[in-house]
């Protein structure tokens, strides 16, 4: 119900690539120089300005708005995709996502944490955000725009009122949590993005991916997003920061002759064109991304398997980054209408804080204000969140045991204050909690190819035939929507949320042969499984996604998206189940592919 | 079925970009991989296909918008959606045959490559061929099935009919949109609004679309034709203070941007809207009301599309949950035997106003012609697709949709035309001794209307609503005429087509776009005003909200 005009290319993000230390600094001595550029800044002016009177909004009688903020992100993109060598689509935008929210009461007790909180109870004006810096205009828009989310915060309070009369609440938390006022001014800027080039590569990419004949179907998309993001509280908080990501996305779908659908994805991103690699390297990989699907195709389905797992490389920061990283995010159960409980999302490790969730050998750290690991800049790395807050360096495990948590300005059951983790979209009125730079360290490892020997050796014991090896996650998946809904309604029996199909999965023969199978699924893989860490790996992953609140972190989803990244060793996991799937296949078309022969056009 | 028509409608906003094809390639494209599909299907699929056919809309589109001087939206680019229609079985029994006025959506309208890339089109064909297929197989069975269980229908007609292939090709003119001139142009016009601080939101959008269609078939039709939309919609809302929200607007079509209006014209436009507007505010709020009252021509227009137009839709006469209104009425008088009512898709300016809903084939292939449905109240015919209904065997080029949907029959430039004119001063004089024997306060004379929509499925009320903006009471006896507010005009299409009086001299024009099964398609309706001894009025539904609690925010500029 947000101010948008285009959902589909909307995309809101999070990032920056300076540490929370260096940013205050830099704010507290900058600081008038600054203001006096902030003045002459025709949006956060209007904002300001429609700050101050806004607070003065009242219907009689009832309550005036106790917090106000407002947030703009300011974007041009750019995105293409083709196929086949053929250009699918492109689009050059420049768009402006406003966010205006409201909250009345007092910090104890508001208009959110309430299952109507967010509702747009009064219908918006049918306006939209100017794209000139009109200094009347915009605040004409924020005018209209306080006006109707102060009349829907005014019902989401009154209502919540009147629910509260017939509920009672076991907890007794606040609505909200104070935090300073952050002042961080940067100049708007944006890289030019020379799009014909690009046109020009992405296609010639999508011919090479193309080319190989095994392929049912396959893409290569490119997308960059630079945005201003505005942002002011009536709290005092002012921000202004140039942020920007590209991404170049390579899927690829293969048939096998039984008619299972293999597919596989892969995906560059950086800060800026500069930072994705070389055309070599592209091509390299791509042709990894046609070979590896292929070869998928033409393996052997997998078979009921329950034993330990060996995750390798990416598969093993896959597996942090999607089931961890969802549960350091903990949830507020709202206020419900009597007899109408409300569905919200929980995280599996609520109320276990001390408890023992790892081997304790193993530490977490989430850290967004790291720029760099081992000279190359951190993908997950920002300097605000979307709460206006700078994030910090946040334990969240140490010697196995659970600390802390992710948190936002809407206090949970044992926490209340924000640690700069508001990086989504949440539900009931606030935002959600997500992962910057997750740090997943094992204090004891062993070298990789040993890992594989203790599977074997496990194996060995229990005189299975042979254990698996995954090599890749389908996180964030590259499933069509159709596909996730069929996921997610056979994953109903069970109370944990579905983990995203392994794509790369190995048997490990006795004699260390490994052979790829398709077409498995986890069964009851949850938070609690990673108690059962057998050994950890002497390597370290770096694996940089873009996290949305779809399921999986399905691709291409979301109108908002965070940059994240997850630093892992590789993981020997005892006892988990595979199974396979037993979707209807489809049969192999009637008619051949078309000829390639345009091949050799591009 | 609910359908409904508008005339504010923005066209579906899609983005992309640049590049430039060599169209002539992509029919031939289209056409190998058509004839490399088929006969493979047609010899090893069991149900096998008898007809297949590959449609392609190409879009090139810009869009400008503005409000109080500021750009708030511009983007252009161009698209291409692919439609696969592929019949399975026969004419008699294939896999769209409704049953229990089910509707099978075969077509994804995929997005196709917007190069002529060989190699990546004929991939998405090839695809989306067989997935068409699969679901065609699946439902012929299923239909199959369920034909043999249930009681027969009523109207035994085949599933698609025969026609002659079209072969045809001429790409519409290649137009350079001022994109850059009209972004200036919109902030400018929309700066206008600037003078009335009562009017709360209001924009000027400025809309380019050029559309080629291609499309060819198993039967040997291969066409390429189309045509361009420009089109400015000038909007306003305000905020009543008793919360009713309230628009006034006008929308100019034209089939090139050099057709579309001066910047005079369109500022003498926004005072009209703001005029309007600001008399809307003031206004008193309508009562229910039964009485006489005229119909401006393009509320008539709007009036003869809901209540006539998409009850002579030829699928709606084969279809059991439809309320088949005129479906036993053919050769029977169904309006007053002054007016004659024609569905010309030929026909592409009247009085020098260009129409919207003009083209030269729908999208089955089937060239446009015009049809007369009405003539001196008696009605000949329906408005056809290839989907034949008892009685009428062919189509007469009704077949329409918006990319992504299934064909069916839809309105193309309706033509009321009336051998009972006079001129409007007179047609006044009439309303008012209409009032006076009526023994009624006052008539209603509708200006202007948004739009309106009706119900034709037997399972709804088969009602119609039109939602008029400028709406007068007339008083007899020399009373200036009274501007209100909050009225809809409601009624069912029988007993309202008995209720016409007379009508005026002079057509008007209502360009707009109509919403249905096979999505928005653009269209025409032109009348002259009606005179009606009875129409009923309802209030609208209001929002309970209270005008912005701050004033608007003033000083620095």
């Amino acid at each position: 119900m947000k101010a948008r005009f285009n959902a589909e290319t909307q995309r809101r993000r999070e990032r920056h690539w300076f540490s929370p230390a260096s940013l205050r600094l830099c704010a507290g001595i900058a600081f008038l120089p600054l203001l006096l550029h902030a003045a002459e800044d025709p949006i956060l002016r209007a904002m300001r300005d429609e700050l101050a009177r806004s607070r003065t909004l009242q219907v009689t009688g009832l309550d005036r708005p106790y917090f106000i903020e407002y947030t703009l992100e300011d974007a041009e993109s750019f995105a293409a995709s083709a196929s086949q060598g053929g250009l699918v689509s492109t689009r050059r935008e420049r768009f402006r996502a406003p966010e205006v929210r409201i909250r009345v009461g007092d910090y104890k007790f508001d208009n959110t944490n309430y299952v109507g909180s967010g509702y747009p109870f009064r219908p918006r004006y049918d306006d939209r955000f100017p794209l000139d810096d009109l200094y009347p205009a915009v605040r004409r828009y924020l005018w209209l725009e306080t006006d109707a989310a102060y009349k829907s915060a005014l019902e989401a309070f009154s209502r919540k009122r009147a629910a509260l009369r017939n509920v009672a609440v076991n907890a007794e938390l606040n609505d909200f949590a104070r935090a300073e006022p952050l002042k961080l001014l940067r100049a708007a800027g944006r890289e030019p993005v020379d799009g014909p080039a690009w046109l020009a590569r992405v296609r010639s990419l999508s011919a090479l991916l193309g080319a190989e004949a095994a392929l049912k179907y396959s893409s290569v998309e490119l997308e960059s997003i630079a945005t201003t993001r505005y942002y002011a509280n009536s709290e005092g908080a002012e921000v202004r920061v140039p942020e920007a990501v590209v991404f170049l996305r390579a899927r690829a779908l293969a048939q096998a002759s039984d008619g299972m659908t293999v597919r596989d994805a892969l995906t560059f991103h950086a800060a800026g064109f500069g930072g994705l690699p070389p055309e070599v390297e592209f091509e390299r990989r791509l042709a990894g991304l046609a070979a590896g699907t292929a070869a998928l195709a033409a393996a052997p389905r997998g078979e009921e398997y329950s034993g330990p797992v060996l995750f390798e490389g990416v598969a093993a920061a896959q597996l942090f980054a999607e089931v961890l990283g969802r549960n350091f995010a903990p949830s507020r159960r709202p206020v419900a209408e009597p007899g109408r409980p409300a569905a919200f999302p929980y995280s599996e490790l609520e109320g276990r804080r001390g408890a023992r969730i790892l081997p304790e050998w193993m530490d977490v750290v989430d850290d967004p204000a790291q720029k760099e690991f081992r000279g190359r800049p951190l993908f997950g790395s920002y300097a605000v969140d979307r709460e206006g807050v700078a994030p910090w360096r946040v334990a969240l495990v140490e010697k196995g045991v659970l600390k802390n948590f992710l948190l936002t300005r809407q206090p949970v059951r044992g926490f209340e204050g924000s640690n700069g983790h508001a990086r989504l979209p949440g539900t009931f009125g606030a935002s959600a909690a997500a992962i910057g730079n997750l740090f997943v360290r094992a204090a004891e490892t062993v070298p990789l190819a040993d890992l594989k020997k203790k599977l074997i050796e496990i194996c060995d014991a229990r005189g299975k035939p042979y254990g698996i090896l995954v090599r890749k996650m389908d996180f964030p998946s590259s499933a069509s929507y159709e596909e996730v809904r069929r996921l997610l309604a056979g994953s109903q029996s069970g109370s944990a949320r579905p983990v995203s199909m392994p794509v790369l999965v190995y048997k490990v023969f006795p004699d260390g042969r490994e052979e790829l199978v398709r077409g498995l699924r986890f069964r009851g893989l949850n938070a609690r499984s990673f108690k059962d860490i057998l050994a950890a790996g002497d390597d370290e992953t770096v694996f940089d996604f873009l996290n949305n609140n779809a399921p999986f972190a399905l691709m291409g989803a979301g109108g908002y998206v965070a940059e994240t990244c997850v630093v892992a060793p590789s993981i020997l996991i005892d006892d988990l189940e595979l199974h396979p799937a037993e979707d209807e296949l489809p049969k192999l078309p009637l008619v051949p592919p078309p000829a390639a022969e345009a091949r050799s056009e591009s | 079925m609910t359908v409904r028509i508008a005339s504010r409608l923005a066209l579906p906003v899609l983005f992309a970009g640049l590049a430039a094809g060599q169209p002539a390639a992509l029919l031939d494209i289209l056409a190998g991989e058509l004839t490399r599909n088929f006969p493979v299907l047609k010899e090893k699929a069991d149900p096998a296909p008898y007809y297949l056919a590959y449609e392609v809309t190409e879009q090139d589109f810009a869009v400008v918008s503005a409000s109080l001087g500021a750009l708030t939206a511009r983007s252009e680019g161009r698209t291409r959606n692919l439609d696969t229609t592929l019949r399975a079985g026969s004419p008699k029994l294939d896999n769209y045959h409704r049953v229990r006025g089910e509707r099978t959506q075969f077509t994804s309208g995929a997005p196709l490559a917007i190069d002529d890339h060989p190699a990546a089109i004929r991939r998405r064909l090839w695809l989306d061929t067989d997935r068409a297929y699969r679901a065609a197989a699946e439902r012929l069975i299923k239909i199959r099935s369920n034909t043999r269980v249930n009681v027969a229908e009523e109207d035994d007609s085949d599933d698609f009919s025969a026609e002659e292939p079209s072969v045809y090709d001429q790409a519409p003119r290649a137009v350079r949109f001022p994109t850059g001139e009209w972004a200036g142009r919109a902030r400018a016009l929309s700066a206008r609004f600037n003078r009335f601080p009562e009017i709360l939101t209001s924009s000027v959008t400025v809309l380019w679309q050029q559309e080629t269609r291609y499309l060819v078939n198993t039967e040997g039709t291969r066409v390429r034709h189309g045509r361009g939309y420009a089109r400015i919609v000038i909007s306003a809302r305000a905020k009543a203070a008793d919360g009713m929200d309230l628009g006034a607007g006008e929308t100019f079509e034209a089939a090139a941007p050099s057709g579309l209006p001066s910047d005079k014209t369109l500022s003498a436009s926004i005072a009209r809207i703001a005029a309007d507007l600001g008399g809307l505010l003031k206004a008193p709020v309508a009562e229910p009301f039964v009485g006489p009252a005229i119909f401006s021509g393009r509320a008539a227009g709007v009036f003869f599309h809901e209540i006539f137009g998409h009850r002579i839709e030829g699928h709606r006469q084969k279809d059991e949950m439809e309320g088949q209104t005129f479906t036993r009425s053919v050769g029977a008088k169904v309006l007053p035997e002054f007016l004659s009512v024609i569905f010309d898709p030929t026909r592409r300016q009247v009085n020098g106003v260009d129409l919207n809903g003009w083209y030269f084939y729908d999208n089955e292939g089937v060239k446009a012609r015009p049809v007369a449905v009405v003539e001196d109240g008696v009605l000949k015919t329906f408005l056809m697709s290839r989907s034949p209904v008892r009685g009428f065997e062919h189509s007469n080029g009704h077949g329409r949709r918006q990319p992504g949907a299934e064909v069916v029959s839809r309105q193309s430039n309706l033509l009321v035309e009336s051998s009972r004119a006079v001129p409007e001063a007179r047609l006044r004089q009439m309303l008012i001794e209409e009032v006076k024997r009526q023994n009624k306060p006052y008539g209603l004379y509708f200006r202007d209307v948004t739009g309106g929509f009706t119900s034709t499925g037997r399972g709804g009320v088969q009602a119609f609503k039109v939602i008029p903006v400028v709406v007068y009471r007339v008083y007899p006896g020399g009373r200036p005429d009274e501007l209100v507010r909050g009225a809809d005009m409601v009624g069912t299409p029988l007993a309202s087509f008995a209720k016409i009086l007379a009508t005026s001299d002079k057509p008007e024009i209502f360009n707009g776009y109509c919403g249905a099964e096979s999505g928005n398609v653009p269209v025409s309706a032109v009348s002259p005003a009606l005179l009606v001894s009875e129409i009923e009025i309802e209030k609208k539904p209001k929002s309970q909200d209270r005008p912005p609690l701050l004033p608007a925010p003033g000083g620095a500029q």
